[in-house]
């Protein structure tokens, strides 16, 4: 059972993110402190589909929580059965990221927040003002917004607050390796066991897929180029993007991150420097066995495709990180790495989350009440 | 004051008035050569080591010491001879033999670790610590325990050495325990005599 | 302003999947296939795959005073230190790497310096697959032999393959002297020593028993009878292996009769060396001569302890989970003023570079980074 101190008790005692002992707090902008009833704001924006731009399509559509916070696809289809260029990353410990999607064009889920919802290919509304009419148009948000934010008021930076404060509550801890980490020497198989110690010895993972007490979401938070989808043809596409004005314009860095062919470029998109061309964030490891397919293009289809693709080395490129190189890893080595991968995912999927209690302390919640304390 | 003490006492005491001969049990009692002083112009005064003295300032060769400045320079004496003795475990002096033995042990130790820090035979690759870390330059043992990067775990010198034969050197690492790695150790240690420790530095 | 300059497009993929293919099959290999397979890739390396990797983006200063515009440039590839232990081996696929990475550049470079230490310990097997990959490169090239390719049999391998070490030649205005740098006292025959140990003695670079470079007396009465006929207007621009300057004596990053070779070259107006050994971004300036190191492919040395010239711009210290991290390749930019212009192309790292305005304004810590600006970053960090 997990034991640790909370982030945030309510005067009623209900839980809204409860830590493992050691792990660090996840790092929240001042002007967002996390309150119960941000969470349950967000939660309901989350999952409303009249946030888009027909509305078909909410946050939820392509992180759902039935599927691992994700959606199962290579690519993620938007609206009117638009696919995009990139796979979506789950939800769950999302908030332990120093940036987010896969090029870290986001400092902060509450800008990640805010680009899908004006996505031409994701959610479709042509701009942040449309959404907030969408919002202010659905009058059973009025109390949620008054007592979240001390006022009626809807803004997009409230709507992505809000959403983002119910995204940093998605860290369950539950899975098997958390209770083996607790102590529980039997809640993983031997199997797992020794693949753990494979991932932190000759299967070389744990340098980019950090894994420590403090920071357990086995990502490093950086790029690497490891060659997954090395078709691009980059200074072509290079020379295309240099020609958009304005280095860092969000928009523009959506636009290309969405594009077929220029997505390859990856971090290249932020930082424009040629060593970050097809460089993508580590992804991190929990519930890895629930969101396939993996990479930043779904390309890889099952963990035994990952695993076979750094076994040999990864894709030969000009801009291949030089800490990949063929592993050597027998089947049996292979096969121990997989089992602990699989012992990473949270019970139920990672949906072990007392809404109906959040609802209750929220409404007892006093409007712009922030409430935090440790545990006992 | 210890007993013992109290007789050293008195025999600085006396040798500070006459010669050292006139407690010599008969014979040609050893003469303790005592330093020049560093001033040119103050009294040294021996112990009855024959190695130990200390400069007195402000007092003259032959002139006399009032009792308390005469107990002052005998404590000062006798701090500076225990600095200087070495006692074994058990209360005996070293032997010369052990010092040799242990100062030869060392040197072949750490010997066997220069010889595969600079050994292409640790790795399968042909490379050998030396290549990055010449005179075992950049491997600051001193800094250890540490979070190495590397490793995403705090380690220590030996592992990070273990980590350098996997990786670096694509070897079979060392099994706990192992001499070659006591060997490896001792020679990056020796290099970085004096150095004070700063655990955790990145 | 800076602005890059995007080279030609990428007409087909075949190159690289031609690449990726012989590269899949590089760990089977035997040697014999993989000469005729690397006859092939060059051959395949002319179909154009122009533009990549992204050290070929040429980043060129258009707001750069007339004095110092580029006149032509140099690549260089050094220090491989090739083993012989199979085709995957990390220094084998570093070389071709970096030749793959001169080949990409567009336009090509006027001819590519090869800066010595090809072998690692000077066996011909060694030899030949350097020459091999070298053979791959697309530009002309240029020899420099070093310590780790003369030791085993004094030079003779070397010769064979390559001509005498000690030569001269002229281009675009520019005379460029190649020097044998690591001539040492003899230390063996005495004691008898079979060739490889003393091939084993010259490799290890902290060897207390090592005794110091010098380019030797011959030599320097062949520069002085070489540049008797040059104007001393004309731009020198010598390769040497040992940094013809006094840095560290322990590591042999030294040349023992330097002020001499120096004082053969101080007549001339605009004199540049560039050396190997050192396997690391390294810049010096006595007197008239600029003195710039250059990368190795192969693994990186760190900063000396002391004897650091103070104009280097130091690199980060490399990550030893990365194989390529710290090495790399480069170039030299000949300048109409008869200075040049550096570009230390690290791989998995910005490109770094040292210019001439740099080198003349006697500025120091040209940043390599935002930290390096903001004096974030205490220096050395060895």
């Amino acid at each position: 059972m997990q034991k640790g101190k909370s982030l945030l008790v309510s005067m009623l005692g209900a839980v809204v993110l409860h830590l493992p002992q050691g792990v660090l707090e996840p790092e929240i902008p001042k002007q967002n402190p996390l309150t119960p009833a941000k969470v349950e704001l967000g939660r309901r924006l989350y999952f409303d589909k009249r946030l888009s731009a027909d509305g078909t399509l909410s946050c939820a559509t392509c992180h759902d929580p039935l599927k691992g916070f994700a959606d199962g696809r290579p690519v993620a289809i938007g609206i009117k059965n638009q696919a995009g260029a990139r796979n979506s990353p789950t939800v769950l410990y999302a908030g332990f990221n120093e940036v987010q999607f896969w090029d870290g064009r986001a400092p902060t889920l509450e800008e990640q927040a805010k680009q899908p919802l004006i996505n031409p290919v994701e959610m479709g509304q042509p701009s942040h003002e449309a959404v907030v009419k969408a919002v202010v148009a659905l009058p059973e948000y009025g109390d949620g917004f008054n007592v979240a934010f001390g006022s009626r008021d809807v803004t997009i930076e409230r709507i992505a607050e809000a959403i983002a404060s119910f995204e940093r509550t998605l860290a369950p801890f539950a899975s098997p390796f958390d209770r083996f980490l607790a102590g529980d020497k039997q809640a993983i198989s031997d199997n797992a066991q020794r693949g753990f110690t494979l991932f932190q010895g000759k299967a070389r993972c744990v340098t980019c897929h950090e894994f420590t007490t403090s920071f357990p979401y086995f990502t490093d938070n950086k790029f690497h180029n490891i060659g997954v989808a090395m078709k691009g043809n980059f200074e072509q596409l290079a020379r295309a993007a240099q020609s958009v004005a304005g280095k860092g314009a969000v928009t523009q860095e959506s636009e290309l991150a969405h594009k077929p062919g220029f997505e390859a470029l990856g971090r290249w998109i932020v930082t424009r420097q040629p060593k970050d061309i097809g460089a993508f964030k580590t992804s991190g490891l929990r519930n890895i066995a629930l969101t396939a397919p993996y990479m930043h293009d779904g390309s890889l289809k099952t963990l035994e495709e990952v695993m076979d693709f750094y076994n040999k080395g990864g894709e030969p490129n000009p801009n291949l990180d030089g800490g990949i190189r063929p592993l050597n890893l027998t089947k049996d080595e292979v096969a121990d790495v997989i089992a602990f991968m699989q012992s990473l995912s949270d019970d139920n999927g990672g949906t072990n989350f007392d809404w109906e209690q959040l609802k209750e302390l929220s409404r007892k919640t006093r409007a712009g009440e922030i409430v935090t304390a440790p545990a006992p | 004051m210890t007993q013992w003490g109290r007789s050293v006492m008195i025999f600085v005491t006396l040798a500070l008035g006459g010669s050292l001969a006139a407690l010599a049990a008969g014979g040609d009692a050893p003469r303790h050569q005592l330093p020049a002083a560093a001033d040119g112009q103050s009294k040294v005064v021996g112990l009855c080591d024959g190695k130990t003295s200390v400069t007195v300032t402000g007092v003259a060769p032959g002139e006399r010491m009032d009792a308390t400045k005469a107990r002052e320079v005998a404590t000062e004496l006798m701090d500076k001879y225990d600095a200087t003795l070495q006692v074994a475990h058990g209360g005996t002096e070293h032997t010369s033999r052990e010092l040799r033995v242990w100062e030869a042990e060392t040197k072949r130790v750490i010997d066997d670790g220069y010889k595969l820090f600079h050994s292409p035979e640790i790795g399968t690759n042909g490379i050998s610590c030396d290549m990055c870390h010449p005179d075992a330059s950049n491997t600051h043992p001193e800094t250890y325990p540490k979070f190495q990067t590397q490793l995403k775990k705090v380690a220590l010198l030996r592992d990070m050495i273990n980590w350098c034969i996997e990786n670096p050197l694509e070897g079979p690492k060392l099994a706990d325990g192992d001499d070659k790695m006591k060997a490896l150790e001792a020679y990056i240690l020796s290099t970085r005599k004096g150095v004070p420790l700063d655990p955790g530095k990145h | 302003m800076a602005k890059y300059v995007l080279p030609g497009e990428r007409r087909r993929h075949e190159y690289q999947d031609q690449r990726e293919r012989w590269l899949q099959k590089l760990p089977q290999m035997s040697r014999r296939d993989f000469f005729r397979t690397a006859a092939q890739a060059a051959a395949a390396a002319t179909v154009a795959w122009k533009g990549f990797p992204p050290h070929s983006f040429q980043l060129i200063n258009v707001a750069e005073a007339k004095e110092t515009a580029p006149k032509f440039t140099i690549a260089y590839i050094s220090d491989s230190h090739i083993l012989d232990k199979g085709m995957n081996h990390r220094f084998i696929r570093a070389c071709q790497k970096a030749a793959q990475d001169v080949n990409a550049l567009d336009p090509q470079p006027d001819f590519v310096l090869f800066g010595g230490d090809l072998a690692q310990l000077g066996k011909p097997e060694e030899l030949a697959i350097g020459q091999g990959i070298l053979k791959t490169l697309k530009a002309p090239v240029r020899m420099m032999v070093g310590e780790h390719d003369w030791y085993l049999d004094m030079g003779e391998k070397w010769r064979e393959m390559f001509g005498e070490p000690t030569y001269s030649f002229d281009h675009k205005g520019v005379h460029f002297i190649v020097l044998n740098s690591v001539i040492v006292e003899d230390y063996w025959t005495a004691p008898k020593m079979t060739p490889m140990q003393r091939m084993l003695a010259m490799a290890q670079l902290d060897n207390p028993n090592g005794r110091p470079f010098t380019v030797g007396e011959a030599q320097r009465d062949w520069l002085k009878k070489d540049l008797a006929k040059v104007d001393k207007k004309t731009p020198i621009i010598v390769f040497s292996h040992s940094p013809l300057y006094k840095y560290y004596r322990p590591w042999n990053f030294w040349t023992d009769d330097a002020e001499q070779v120096q004082q053969i070259l101080a007549p001339f107006s605009s004199v540049t060396v560039i050396h190997a050994h050192t396997h690391q971004p390294l810049t010096n300036r006595i007197n008239n001569i600029t003195f710039h190191g250059v990368l190795s492919t192969a693994w990186p040395w760190p900063y000396a302890p002391q004897g650091l010239p103070p104009l280097t711009v130091q690199m980060v210290r490399a990550d030893p989970f990365n194989q390529f991290d710290g090495c790399g390749w480069g170039t030299v930019t000949a300048l109409d003023n008869g200075q040049v212009n550096k570009r230390y192309n690290l791989w998995d790292r910005n490109p770094m570079d040292v210019t001439w305005d740099d080198v003349s304004a006697g500025k120091k810590w040209v940043a390599q980074t935002d930290a390096q600006l903001k004096g974030n970053v205490s220096w050395p960090s060895y």
